[in-house]
């Protein structure tokens, strides 16, 4: 048998979804006089899942391990650098979307996400800056006076 | 009735304010087809938010003219620059590229795009005429024969994930469990909430699409730092300019690879999940295989150009059948559409069309008219992709990432789907790094409900639950969903030369035809009998063989 491999891990972090999944379904209200109990079908599913998973873990302990490279967090966090980037900045914006609204944070997360992924030369701060400016107004201009959706305003600016 | 009703249709289609709505989507859906990286869904997808203040009608119309279009501007990248726009033109590089790079972009551009057109008008012709009579079988189906539907339509998905079968069924199972979350649609009682109110309603269906098909693409196109800020093509192609006549004269002299490819298209669109990512290598294939010069393909022969591009387009019309005649989704495009018609409380069924009559025909005459304005409207997108091309891929994705944002705020006016669309990107990211595939988990989510629901009825309806297995659209449906789980296995031992692979049409033949025999009607009884005599005879002649 061959040491945990991804997959494996992947089978394992299942198995425990599952096992949290399924004591969940024991605090599933009961519904009176119901024919079919709303915990049935989860667990119908979870039992699904439970059997796939267990079948996954097993192939992946058999098969043979894939040679990879050492793991390395510097190179790890190099090859994922843009994908980080765009989550972390993605959730300050949502942090920071209820005080500063859609116009503002949107501007602003374009305008540093691009930044950050293309770098800030004094060219590509004006690009990126006018990019930010047009896109995002044009779009919060579209919902806002066209669709007339109420996107979020922000507490700073009440 | 087909008429009265395709001539109302006509009326709600063809209004102007529709009309405009239709020929932005078909030039959205151009450019986005074009833009490497980013799949038709995705465009779809993205244009639902700019939906829900419109009518039925004009918002799956609009949705329509951007799957229509995306389909026919995937062929641009791939002609043009070799790389497929989208999964759906992967066969059209093949000879697309190579007649470009001969000095014919101009013909090859032309073929491709009359091929689109043909096959999308072929699949439209049928897409009238099927849809209603498979909806009339589908009114035959029972809860037990509904719930093996939607499991064929999982396994189909799961066993096409291309070479990782136990992953998409694991995907497509989480996708059920996904859609458990909240309150029961059954008996109202809230599930897996883990005290957390916002959780109490489920999550919206349009932020974990958005979060799993576009959020998590544009981030694994942005992955490579390097290409993130480069643009996509160089400036050389800027005068390409459609030979039109030619490209209709070489379509009319290879007429049968046509025809072909566009019924192939269709089929594929017809099975559950299975799109048009699959059936354009699948006619390209088989038009490789019927041709006089199979060795000419690959090099710029155009029947492979034309097998490709009008068997992806065809594939529409089947997917949209399959969507209104039984609610299952075609393809991950119809997931979407279904998803909208949700949203305006529509839901799609065997009783749809006779139902809402107008806006199942409105949705056929669109399509039909939605072929005729991306032929229209392809030299104008032509130029847009050639400018779009220039612009480096971290400045497109970001301001997307921020347009998915806005999009999924208006579906509910709250800042939960948005941290939803966050959640599913995340993991529709780690989900494609680690080789398991998105759409089994997004038809997971459509279908669960979908499931439940005939799961719960059928369970009160009848306390017998070998109804699950005996009943022929049930055992048919068994059957089907068996043989595709065991394809990927198929395919293996045809490779490596196993004996038992011979057998594997001759025994799908054999038991698909013992549920049709068992159905009302003389038509299926006689066609299952012949399957099984055939299947029969079948058999004993390749065991002569192999003896």
């Amino acid at each position: 048998m061959n040491k945990l491999n991804r997959d494996a891990i992947i089978a394992i972090l299942l198995l425990m979804l599952c096992g949290i999944f399924f004591w969940q379904t024991f605090y599933i209200r009961e519904v009176p006089f119901s024919q079919v109990g709303s915990e049935i079908w989860p667990r119908v599913v979870l039992v699904l899942l439970t059997v796939l998973s267990v079948i996954y873990l097993f192939k992946s302990l058999s098969e043979p391990r894939p040679e990879t490279e050492p793991f390395s967090l510097s190179g790890w966090l190099k090859t994922y650098r843009n994908p980080i980037i765009c989550f972390v900045m993605f959730f300050v914006f949502l942090l920071a979307l209820p005080y500063l609204g859609m116009l503002l944070a949107g501007i602003l997360f374009v305008f540093i996400t691009q930044t950050l992924i293309g770098g800030a030369t004094p060219r590509r701060l004006v690009m990126h800056a006018l990019i930010a400016v047009l896109a995002v107004g044009g779009m919060w201009s579209i919902f806002t006076y066209a669709l007339r959706v109420i996107l979020p305003g922000g507490e700073l600016f009440y | 009735m087909i008429i009265d009703n395709l001539f109302l249709a006509f009326g709600e289609v063809f209004a102007l304010n529709n009309l405009m709505l239709m020929a932005i989507g078909v030039l959205a859906g151009l450019i986005a087809g074009s833009i490497p990286g980013f799949t038709i869904t995705m465009a779809v997808v993205l244009a639902l938010p700019f939906t829900f203040g419109m009518s039925p009608i004009e918002g799956l119309s609009t949705m329509l003219g951007v799957y229509v279009g995306g389909l026919t501007g995937g062929m641009f990248a791939s002609i043009l620059i070799g790389v497929p726009g989208t999964p759906s033109s992967i066969a059209t590089t093949f000879d697309g590229f190579p007649m470009s790079r001969n000095g014919r972009p101009g013909l090859a551009l032309g073929i491709g795009l009359w091929a689109s057109f043909f096959g999308g008008l072929i699949s439209a012709v049928v897409l009238v005429f099927l849809a209603p009579t498979l909806a009339a079988i589908g009114l035959e189906f029972g809860p037990w024969d509904y719930f093996m539907l939607v499991l064929f339509a999982l396994t189909i998905a799961a066993s096409l994930s291309s070479g990782a079968m136990i992953k998409g069924l694991i995907a497509g199972v989480v996708g059920l469990l996904i859609a458990s979350i909240g309150e029961d649609r059954v008996n109202g009682a809230a599930r897996f909430t883990f005290d957390f109110d916002a959780l109490g309603a489920g999550f919206a269906f349009l932020p974990v699409l958005i979060g799993l098909f576009a959020f998590s693409q544009l981030l694994t196109d942005m992955s490579d730092s390097e290409a993130a800020k480069k643009p996509m093509i160089a400036g050389h192609q800027a005068a390409v300019r459609m030979q039109h006549r030619e490209s209709i004269i070489e379509i009319f002299k290879h007429w049968g690879a046509l025809i072909r490819s566009a019924f192939i298209g269709l089929f594929v669109g017809l099975l559950p999940a299975a799109g048009s990512s699959i059936s354009n290598i699948l006619a390209y294939d088989q038009t490789k295989k019927a041709s006089k010069t199979p060795e000419a393909f690959g090099t710029g022969t155009p029947p492979g150009l034309i097998s490709s591009e009008a068997s992806n387009n065809a594939t529409a019309g089947g997917a949209l059948i399959m969507m209104m005649a039984l609610g299952i989704p075609g393809d991950a495009v119809t997931a979407v559409m279904l998803g909208a018609l949700t949203i305006h409380n529509i839901a799609p069924s065997p009783t749809f069309i006779t139902s809402q009559p107008i806006l199942a025909y409105g949705i056929m005459v669109a399509y039909f008219l939605a072929n005729f304005m991306t032929l229209a409207l392809t030299s104008g997108a032509l130029r847009g992709f050639l400018l779009v091309t220039r612009i480096p891929l971290y400045i497109l994705g970001v301001v997307i990432l921020l347009y998915c944002a806005i999009g999924v705020f208006t579906l509910n006016n709250t800042t939960f789907d948005i941290w939803t669309l966050l959640a599913f990107g995340i993991l529709g990211f780690v989900m494609v790094k680690n080789g398991f595939p998105l759409t089994p988990m997004v038809l997971g989510v459509v279908l669960g409900p979908l499931a439940e629901l005939n799961f719960a009825r059928a369970v009160s309806t009848s306390d017998d639950y070998s109804l699950f297995f005996t009943r022929p659209w049930a055992l048919f449906f068994i059957v089907m969903a068996l043989f595709s789980a065991f394809f990927p296995l198929y395919q293996n031992a045809v490779k490596s030369g196993k004996n038992w692979a011979r057998y594997y049409g001759v025994a799908f033949m054999g038991c698909a035809g013992l549920p049709l025999l068992l159905m009302e009607g003389w038509f299926r009884t006689g066609l299952g009998s012949v399957m099984i005599v055939l299947s029969v005879l079948l058999f004993l002649k390749k065991r002569r063989e192999a003896a």
